[in-house]
């Protein structure tokens, strides 16, 4: 036969070989067939001497381009053969994605730490330390100090727990003023805290008494610290807690341990001050006590009232939360249902 | 103190619109709670003339016509007992709307025609406790002299046209427990002279005084005056005086009680009226009780009198409690003729608790508690006497006798101008302080910056500066301050170090996946400790609200168990919460308080889902968390050791003291089956958790001081070992001789399985470990690592009788 016949009927089956392997071995042993070194190309190109000399260029340069050929083919057979594997993988690995995925436990902080970091963080911000004292107060600092005398209601053993004669559970954060103050020095800057933490009364639960709650003190003490100070303080806490377009008042109020005294009021974020069942009709809502630190108190911890003035506030965290979330029975706050507590993660920060 | 708009309007002019008057008293002085216009929501309410009343036969009706000032009269068919000819009484027309909005309709009544209704007072919206007790179940009858027409609108008679203000007093403003206080505060609110009246009073009987004798302790009564109205008539009040009584809260009995109520309100000094019957012995005593004495009061109550309250008596029996209640033995009664007439300031205190004690605070003794105007007492005193002589026809006996009548030195306050403005930020002007203090009625004298202030007795309130500071800022106007910041010197703001360590502490602990709670500090003593490795004296209150309640917690776990029981009562069984908060005990001779941190899960660890792929919590799901956390803190967990221990109320064989460092800083387990099985919502669970004392975990963490370290760059090797050892061997005890002897290489050491069953002998169990070894400085030759392996190998064949497998 022919050489160039030859060659043609080397084309066309070594074509149809390749087209039938549809597998990686097959096409592996096609490839080693028909451009391997025992394959007939090969052998022809190794031949050449044999061949007619005017022949072997036109041969030569034949081999080649048939080799190129089917070198380029087995390639698109191989990305072929790849391809169709990938795909039938990928099919085998195809999921729903639409399924629900597998759930842990969602950590959340308790509705009152939220509020009480979210104040926290406020007032460090504007530069107060934040200062924690015994819940095993003494009588000394939790009311003596505090400038209530020995006879004042609050002293009662209806209305706080004592424990002995002198030690109490603290039924107010203000002994945290009186140990602050009396540690302070004055000589070094001014005074700037708040003091958070859990208080406790005689009261029965129910649902708007705890006989446990939690309150944050604030206290700030230099020179020439005015009552404008303390109003311009108070209105940006109170916006910053309930919302930058609530209005605030001041009423004249009265805590042994400030004088003057008042308490503050925001618009009623329910009906924004027309009056509804929320603010009993009145438009506003009492959210927190304050005024200017009574000389006594100063005097008591060793602060001369001649010299230092101050004011003092007091906010019930407890109360904040039920205000801003809108909760009903305080109770709700310490019977740690999840389904309670859960609810508030949005509110994080 | 409910204080009433017409009243007021005795002593100041008014025109202003009582609720802008209420919100403008709310800003400026005292908080108005409330303000009540009686008449709202009612209309065509009458006074009407009872011309004639026949029963209805078979029925308890009566068939009434009643002149409503119409060209006919109303037929009205009533059922009141009390209903009868000739009474002027409240008449609801057709059309009317009475009290809870109900309508008044034309209507039969047994086929009867009836136009109309007539009322009793709690249908017009009267409380139960100002109606008078003979028309409690029946309707109103207006008194006879009260000067009625038929058809006049029946509110202005009523007082229900009136506007009640709800005086919210704090406990310094007592001073506003008066009509003539809230007069004085209001004029100096809404910047109008007020007109206090006096009174001189002229006596007509005779000298009562030589035959009678009062003897006080000044300690108990510091001020003490009685007076005696003979030949009193009892019958009713005046309707003027009734209705101001009902609309302050109080009910009118008759003509003389309802004087020292009115007086009362008036000035504010609480007055008793005697029957002088009761004094037979010509003898008043005021002492405090004797043990054993008993006295009924006036409300029908029996008390068992304390030492520590005050009593009168008559030489001989108790006839009151001192500044609460009158006993019933010396009660006004219909026959009453002679009456002794008492105006008294009695120890605050001293009456605090005695009305607190047996429960029984009056309107008397809440004004005694709170302080009342030392200069009163016998203005009171007479006005009392001048309104029973009008209003009961009495005879004023002449004289008064004073059991005690100690002085107060009057209030002067020396302050500046400048020091108000320094503590206000303001600038208010000489002139404008000056026109505060005019508005209050204190006398004030301005020399240059000097300001000098008489305050009157009324305002036993004010005492230093800072009380004058508040009535130049209240009146000035708070809303009148502006807004500043203070303007200080820097201060750094922040937490303290361990509070910054222990709010990481809870941020991971959340991350894990933990919700927080609070739970009370106060629980049962038995629930006080447990939970607890080494309980120490317990911290109990002295008056707790209740017996499970009564004691401060040594843990924090038995609040989150009862949170977990409450849960899952709930059905909520997938449980993860955690606690951080204090708990307290009595040790060394003082109280501590311990900041603590627990946890309690129950559950899986997954929630429910379609691949059933899910771990059941167990004790080494939670010391997984746990192990998570030390690392998270910065422990080393070479220095964290776990040892088996037997912790009340906690599982005997599945609970873990901790130590850090060799000290104990928490426990983690199961918690025992004795307190899951006996609750009827835990049974079948099993809860696992862990409590540490963050006072010993913190300080080890207070300073971090991390060097940074490349990444080891040479490759480390592992080998696997698994060995036999006798039952009873603890991992912890092979990993302790593993670490010993594997060398400085040996740089992780992990167990991955721990087996006992059918392949081993009974007593024996395999643990299988895999070892790393690195050395960052060099790779590792296999010679090096055979060696360690080996000394490992012949360490644990040598120590513990393991068999390398």
């Amino acid at each position: 036969m022919d050489l160039f016949d030859r060659l043609k009927e080397l084309r066309e089956k070594g074509l149809d070989e390749i087209d039938k392997a549809k597998n990686e071995e097959k096409l592996n042993d096609v490839r080693v067939k028909l451009t391997g070194r025992k394959s007939e190309l090969t052998t022809i190109l190794h031949s050449m001497k044999d061949i007619d000399p005017s022949d072997r260029r036109e041969v030569g340069q034949r081999v080649n381009k048939l080799r190129d050929l089917f070198n380029s083919k087995l390639d698109d057979a191989k990305t072929e053969i790849v391809e169709a594997l990938v795909e039938e993988q990928l099919e085998k690995e195809k999921i729903d994605v639409t399924l629900p995925g597998r759930e842990m436990h969602l950590g959340t902080k308790h509705p009152i730490n939220i509020i009480l970091d979210d104040l926290e963080k406020y007032f460090i911000g504007m530069g107060y330390k934040v200062v924690q004292g015994p819940e095993i107060e003494t009588d000394h600092y939790c009311f003596e100090m505090m400038n209530l005398p020995k006879d004042h209601p609050a002293r009662d053993m209806q209305e706080t727990f004592y424990i002995d004669a002198e030690d109490l559970l603290r039924s107010q954060t203000s002994g945290d003023q009186a140990r602050v103050l009396e540690k302070h020095d004055f000589a070094k800057g001014p005074l700037k805290m708040v003091g958070p933490g859990k208080v406790y009364r005689r009261d029965d639960d129910d649902a708007t008494h705890s006989h446990q709650f939690m309150q944050m003190e604030g206290l700030v003490v230099d020179k020439n610290i005015t009552m404008g100070d303390l109003k311009g303080t108070l209105e940006l806490m109170a916006k910053h807690i309930f919302g930058q377009d609530r209005e605030t008042r001041l009423r004249p109020s009265y805590f042994p341990f400030t004088e003057p005294s008042v308490e503050m009021d925001v618009s009623c974020f329910n009906c924004n001050g027309k009056g509804c069942s929320i603010c009993k009709y009145t438009g506003w809502i009492e959210v927190l006590g304050a005024g200017m630190v009574h000389p006594n108190v100063l005097q008591n911890a060793g602060v001369d009232p001649n010299v230092y003035g101050g004011f003092a506030f007091g906010v019930g965290l407890d109360r904040f939360a039920i205000l801003k979330y809108g909760i009903d029975d305080i109770r709700d706050f310490y019977t740690n249902d999840v389904r309670f507590l859960e609810q508030f993660s949005r509110e994080e920060r | 103190m409910l204080v009433s708009y017409n009243w007021l309007k005795d002593f100041i002019e008014l025109d202003q619109d009582p609720k802008d008057l209420a919100e403008k008293i709310t800003r400026t002085g005292v908080e108005i709670a409330e303000v009540k216009h009686p008449e709202e929501g009612m209309k065509k309410m009458v006074v009407g003339h009872i011309i004639d009343c026949e029963p209805v036969a078979g029925t308890h009706l009566n068939l009434t016509h009643v002149d409503v000032g119409e060209s006919e009269t109303h037929q009205i068919v009533c059922g009141a007992p009390n209903v009868a000819a000739g009474e002027d009484v409240v008449v609801a027309l057709p059309g009317a709307r009475i009290a809870n909005n109900v309508k008044i309709k034309k209507s039969k009544l047994r086929g009867i025609e009836s136009n109309g209704m007539i009322c009793g007072l709690q249908e017009i919206g009267f409380p139960d406790n100002v109606v008078p007790e003979k028309y409690a179940n029946g309707i109103y009858v207006f008194p006879q002299d009260a000067d009625l027409k038929p058809g006049q609108s029946a509110f202005e008679p009523l007082g229900m046209d009136d506007y009640i203000f709800d005086f919210d007093i704090t406990p310094n403003r007592a001073d506003t427990l008066s009509m003539e206080g809230s007069a004085y505060e209001v004029g100096a609110i809404i910047d109008t002279p007020v007109r206090v009246e006096d009174i001189t009073l002229k006596e007509d009987g005779p000298d009562w005084t030589q035959d009678f004798t009062v003897d006080v302790d000044p300690e108990l009564a510091p001020k003490f005056y009685l007076r005696k109205i003979s030949n009193v008539k009892i019958g009713d009040s005046p309707l003027w005086l009734q209705r101001r009584l009902w609309n302050a809260g109080i009910r009118p009995i008759n003509n003389v009680v309802d004087v020292t109520n009115y007086i009362m309100l008036l000035t504010g000094q609480p007055m008793h009226s005697y029957d002088a019957r009761a004094f037979k012995t010509n003898k008043l005593v005021v002492r405090k009780a004797e043990k054993n004495e008993k006295l009924t009061l006036l409300n029908n109550k029996e008390v068992d009198l304390d030492p520590n309250d005050i009593v009168i008596t008559n030489g001989e029996e108790v006839v009151m409690m001192a500044g609460v209640m009158g006993g019933l033995n010396s009660e006004i009664e219909a026959d009453t003729t002679d009456v002794l007439l008492e105006s008294a300031i009695f120890d605050p205190t001293l009456i605090r608790k005695a009305a607190l004690r047996h429960a029984n605070r009056t309107e008397a003794s809440s004004r005694y508690e709170k302080g009342v105007n030392w200069d009163a007492t016998t203005k009171a005193l007479d006005m009392a006497a001048f309104l029973l002589r009008n209003d009961a026809s009495g005879k004023i006996d002449q004289g008064v006798i004073t059991g005690s009548a100690e002085k107060r030195q009057p209030v002067q306050i020396k302050t500046t101008i400048s020091y108000i403005n320094k503590v206000l930020g303001t600038a208010i002007s000489p002139t404008e302080i000056a026109a505060i203090f005019s508005r209050l009625n204190f006398k004030a004298e301005i020399n240059s910056d000097e300001l000098t202030v008489d305050v009157p007795a009324r305002r036993w309130d004010i005492s230093i500066p800072a009380d004058l500071v508040e009535e130049v800022g209240r009146l000035y106007g708070y809303d009148n301050i502006k807004s500043t910041q203070p303007v200080l010197a820097e201060t750094h703001g922040g937490y303290s170090k361990t509070e910054e360590t222990i709010r990481h502490i809870k941020d991971i602990v959340r991350g894990q996946g933990l919700i927080e709670a609070i739970s009370y500090s106060l629980t049962s003593p038995e629930k006080a400790i447990a939970f607890t490795k080494e309980p120490k004296k317990l911290v109990k209150v002295q008056m707790p609200l209740n017996s499970s309640r009564s004691t401060l917690r040594q843990n924090l776990m038995t609040g989150l168990v009862d949170a977990v029981g409450y849960n899952m009562a709930r059905k909520q069984n997938q449980l993860a919460i955690f606690e951080q908060g204090r708990v307290y005990d009595f040790d060394n001779n003082t109280y501590n308080e311990h900041e603590h941190l627990a946890t309690l899960y129950t559950g899986n660890a997954f929630f429910e889902n379609w691949q059933h792929d899910n771990e059941k919590i167990d004790f080494f799901f939670v010391k997984g968390q746990l192990t998570n956390l030390f690392l998270a803190m910065g422990i080393d967990l070479n220095d964290v050791e776990y040892k088996a221990e037997i912790i009340m109320a906690m599982h005997p064989t599945r609970t873990a003291g901790i130590y850090i460092k060799g000290n104990y800083v928490g426990m983690i387990g199961m918690i025992g089956r004795p307190v899951t099985e006996t609750s009827k919502t835990m049974k079948g669970n099993e809860i696992y958790g862990y409590e540490l004392d963050l006072d010993i975990i913190v300080p080890l963490i207070l300073n971090p001081q991390t060097t940074a370290q490349t990444a080891p760059k040479f490759p480390a090797i592992e080998r696997d070992l698994s060995i036999l050892v006798d039952q009873d061997v603890a991992n912890q005890t092979v990993e302790d001789v593993i670490k010993a002897n594997g060398g400085k290489y040996l740089h992780d050491l992990r167990i991955i399985d721990v087996y006992r069953g059918s392949h081993i002998a009974d007593d024996k169990k395999s643990f299988a470990y895999r070892l790393t070894f690195l050395n960052e400085n060099d790779t590792l030759t296999d010679s090096v690592v055979n060696e360690a392996v080996n000394s490992i190998d012949s360490s644990l064949e040598k120590q513990l009788k393991a068999e390398i497998r």
